[in-house]
């Protein structure tokens, strides 16, 4: 099959949500979205969608999309999919081939990308093309539900601005979507510190996000300064849960060897699912090894 | 005879579904994203609700909460109709409190189970 690669800001938002819902409708964690949220997904994770592509039949049908966000060398792949009665005629790869070549083009010395893990076709994919596994994350819940014991410790609520002073100090790798600049970018980012009377100590960043007729809280991310892990982290997730006592609450990316799990498990998180990220660095080019490449731009 | 309304964004599940549930002699309402949901739960005040997880605007856990957190819908029964993995679904529903589920596909004839059940327990 003929493809062709479209900048995807050639087309509407709508439209582009219109082809991303598509292009899930029988993925293994289905999760649509409305034009309003693909804004803010684009706004808030610095998605260049001038470098991000459509693919498109030679008839002018469409057949997939992936989004591209640069922040400086750093690229990430993003939103990848092909429509159900697309699949297997070279579309993904063409457009994770026009991902490569724009980034290459734009000088970008790594790009990382995730990918639920089971999706076994996605994973092989950009084995492929010359990514390679670095680390797994999970996406957790948390159902408001009554505390047990009062919180312990002295919290002081951060403002964006202190949140975002104490996220810059975290000393591990944040993916794309928990990075300070994400997080910089959204209007609703909030921070918890707490000091415990052992003299234990840390803090919690996340987005309190507000819809029209409720809240919802997102984007957790835990560092214990000091002290035992698992009862720092117990602490920071009681003070959060009993200040919003009917918030219900999106984890995402939480590694999956963080040392403050044990604390989300006590507190009554479960995982939804796990994501592998993927990285490659100093892009070249389009892979030409690939079978079954469509044609890139 | 109940009001069912079911929160669903595919307008192919809800066609299916309005077909059974009136088929029954059940009054059918429906939604297609949270935010519309939550608004047409608080003013038809249904006797059930059915829900679909995966919503364009906010999904179906945050969307439970809302619903649960609203007095007059507090002891709403809600079924969970999802394509998510059945252990995370089994999760989800006892962590939120929902009162059950079925993974797409399912069968007319389990829904219709599904709904006479949770209907005669909530009466």
């Amino acid at each position: 099959m003929t493809i062709e690669i479209i900048p995807a800001d050639r087309f509407s938002l709508h439209e582009l949500t219109e082809l991303y819902n598509q292009t899930r409708v029988d993925y293994l964690i289905p999760m649509p979205m409305n034009a309003d949220r693909l804004g803010e997904y684009v706004h808030d994770f610095d998605v260049d969608l001038h470098h991000s592509a459509v693919a498109r039949s030679a008839d002018g049908q469409v057949l997939g999309l992936s989004m591209l966000g640069i922040r400086g060398e750093v690229a990430w792949i993003t939103r990848l999919g092909v429509l159900p009665t697309a699949r297997r005629t070279g579309a993904g790869s063409a457009l994770i081939d026009c991902m490569l070549e724009t980034a290459a083009t734009l000088g970008i010395q790594e790009i990382h990308l995730e990918v639920i893990k089971n999706n076994e076709p996605a994973y092989r994919l950009f084995l492929k093309k010359g990514f390679v596994e670095t680390d797994t994350y999970l996406v957790m819940r948390h159902a408001p539900r009554p505390m047990l014991t009062p919180p312990q410790g002295e919290a002081t609520w951060l403002g964006s601005e202190r949140a975002l002073e104490a996220l810059k100090a975290y000393p591990k790798h944040l993916t794309w979507i928990n990075a300070v600049e994400s997080m910089r970018n959204s209007a609703n980012t909030e921070g918890l510190h707490i000091n415990l009377t052992d003299g234990s100590s840390g803090w919690l960043v996340y987005r309190n996000t507000k819809y029209t007729l409720r809240s919802t809280l997102s984007h957790l991310i835990m560092h214990t300064e000091q002290g035992d892990s698992e009862k720092v982290g117990r602490q920071l997730l009681s003070h959060l849960h009993a200040h919003y006592a009917h918030h219900d609450t999106y984890a995402e990316n939480i590694p999956a060897d963080d040392p403050h799990l044990p604390a989300f498990a006590a507190l009554g998180y479960f995982t939804n699912f796990s994501r592998i990220e993927m990285r490659k660095t100093a892009p070249t080019g389009a892979d030409s090894s690939s079978a079954d490449a469509g044609n890139g731009p | 005879m109940a009001r069912i309304l079911y929160i669903e964004d595919i307008q192919d599940n809800i066609t299916l579904v309005e077909k059974i549930v009136t088929s029954r002699g059940h009054e059918f309402l429906s939604a297609r994203n949270a935010e519309s949901g939550l608004e047409l739960a608080l003013t038809s005040k249904p006797d059930l609700i059915l829900l679909d997880l995966g919503l364009p605007d906010a999904d179906g856990q945050t969307l439970s909460v809302w619903l649960r957190g609203n007095p007059t819908l507090m002891s709403t029964p809600i079924i969970v109709l999802t394509a998510w993995p059945e252990e995370v679904v089994r999760q989800t529903v006892e962590a939120y409190g929902l009162n059950g589920y079925l993974c797409k596909p399912f069968s007319l004839a389990a829904l219709v189970n599904m709904i006479d059940s949770v209907l005669r327990s909530a009466a």
